[in-house]
């Protein structure tokens, strides 16, 4: 109860920030320009808009989760509000836990907006329904959250400013992993790749939650393999939290 | 009554914007009028600066589809400005190459490259040897072996692999009604006039448009009359008299 009371109000916090309002506004925008750069190609329309929608959706979806996630903690330490809060009869792991939930449902607010705004208009150029693009934007949603968290757990015991780059940095890294991967089994030496495999075994595999190729080309999708991608995501996200949650618990406030 | 003087920092503020104003139009209009009057980087030149697609990949942060999408764009761009002037394309292999690198599964880049590449490129073989990359990359669809089947149907007038093609299209799911006519006239285009009347058997038998049954017809009975057989339907009826 405590821990939705604090989810609630980092909701209510999250949706009143300027800056959640001006990354929404670029990533609608984009997105409705999509309709007319798609003009410009010949018959793939659908396709550019389905394309530029959900990487747009995951971008600034990432934008959000970072700049907002990055101040989750500093900034109640900061005003000296968390002082406040722990005085109270709540457990450490309540108010962060209350932090991740409430971002994440701002998230999901944003996220489904923009993939309302992508579907209708793939809907109204293509003149079919196609359902695949909000399964695709879910599984995307799951990797924001895995973002979320990685914010969270850096805001633990970082500046802003340094946990943005670190996020970014993790971000980046995980959206590439595959293709590092790769580089290390065809071209680094036995112990190069023995760090880079470690690094991919460690970092998260954003790619994995990528699914939107395989909607736009309407290509099959393993269900094996969407489920298997789920349990990675959600065992990513309880480990860096029970992380976020044990590094909080060990800072001394006074 | 003079009006009143305004205050310090917002003079300050007005001329600061003014003068930055000045330095932004002195820089900017002397670029725009360099693109305005061609003088900038054309399509043609950004098409031969591209990077190679391994790089493109890693740049676009795991959003190959999008890179692919753009890359699609500018090449659209390259095809109508050459399309329509000296008919010279030299730079559509390494865009389209680009493209099926970063989406293997971009049907319509195969398709309409190859076509390009045939009909205004000269490059026939460029054209196939990118319809059989795309064949490869999405064995599930008609339109890669079907553009194959055309190009060695109507431009290289190979019937043997013609007829390979449109058989392998013939099996896959949504491929036009008119493959098997295709098949059928291929079979005896290479010498094998009883497996094509028994195609255009089959075809008559399960035209639903009577158009298709009157084609079929005749085509059984040219191919009967080519064979100098006794028509079918007589012969049966002769063997059950007897």
């Amino acid at each position: 109860m405590r821990i939705f009371a604090i989810a609630l109000n980092t909701f209510r916090e999250a949706v009143r920030d300027r800056i959640l309002y001006s990354i929404l506004a670029f990533a609608l925008l984009l997105i409705g320009a999509s309709a007319i750069l798609a003009s410009l190609s010949i018959g793939q329309e659908g396709r550019i808009v389905k394309d530029l929608g959900l990487a747009s959706s995951s971008l600034f979806g990432t934008f959000i989760a970072v700049f907002l996630g990055i101040g989750l903690v500093f900034k109640e330490i900061e005003r000296r509000t968390l002082y406040a809060i722990i005085a109270k009869p709540i457990h450490r792991f309540q108010f962060l836990l209350g932090k991740y939930i409430g971002l994440v449902l701002t998230l999901l607010v944003t996220v489904g907006v923009m993939a309302l705004l992508v579907a209708g208009l793939a809907w109204a150029i293509d003149g079919q329904w196609t359902s695949g693009l909000l399964g695709a934007a879910a599984l995307d949603f799951l990797a924001l959250m895995i973002v979320t968290a990685v914010a969270l757990l850096f805001s633990t015991f970082s500046t802003p400013t340094l946990s943005a780059i670190f996020t970014l940095a993790v971000f980046v890294i995980g959206r590439l992993s595959a293709d590092l991967k790769l580089f290390a089994d065809q071209f680094a030496g036995p112990g190069l790749r023995l760090i880079v495999n470690g690094m991919y075994m460690i970092l998260p595999d954003l790619s994995r939650f990528e699914i939107g190729a395989q909607i736009v080309n309407a290509l099959p999708l393993a269900a094996p393999q969407i489920a298997w991608t789920v349990l990675y995501g959600l065992a990513y996200i309880l480990m860096l939290l029970l992380l976020a949650i044990g590094i909080f618990q060990c800072r001394d406030f006074r | 009554m003079s009006p009143r003087p305004l205050p310090q920092p917002v003079r300050i503020s007005t001329v600061a914007l003014l003068l930055a104003g000045l330095v932004l139009v002195g820089a900017i209009a002397p670029l725009h009028w360099a693109t305005l009057s061609g003088a900038g980087l054309g399509v043609t030149e950004r098409a031969m600066f591209l990077p190679p697609p391994a790089a493109l990949r890693a740049a676009s942060l795991g959003f190959q589809n999008v890179a692919a999408d753009v890359i699609w764009l500018l090449t659209i761009q390259y095809i109508g400005d050459h399309i329509l002037t000296d008919r010279n394309l030299p730079e559509l292999f390494r865009l389209i190459d680009t493209v099926v690198t970063l989406d293997p599964h971009f049907v319509e880049a195969y398709t309409l490259g190859a076509l390009f590449m045939n009909y205004s490129g000269g490059n026939v073989p460029g054209a196939i040897a990118l319809l059989e990359r795309g064949v490869r990359a999405n064995p599930a669809r008609w339109e890669l072996p079907h553009d194959l089947a055309r190009t060695y149907y109507l431009d290289l007038k190979d019937y043997p692999k013609a007829l390979h093609w449109f058989e392998i299209t013939d099996r896959l799911p949504g491929r036009p009604g008119y493959v098997p006519r295709f098949i059928a006239r291929l079979y005896a285009k290479t010498g094998e006039r009883e497996t094509a009347l028994e195609w255009w058997q089959a075809i008559r038998d399960s035209a639903a448009s009577a158009w298709v049954r009157e084609i079929a017809e005749r085509e059984i009975a040219k191919l009967e009359r080519q064979s100098r057989l006794p028509p079918r339907g007589k012969a049966l009826i002769g063997e059950d008299r007897r």
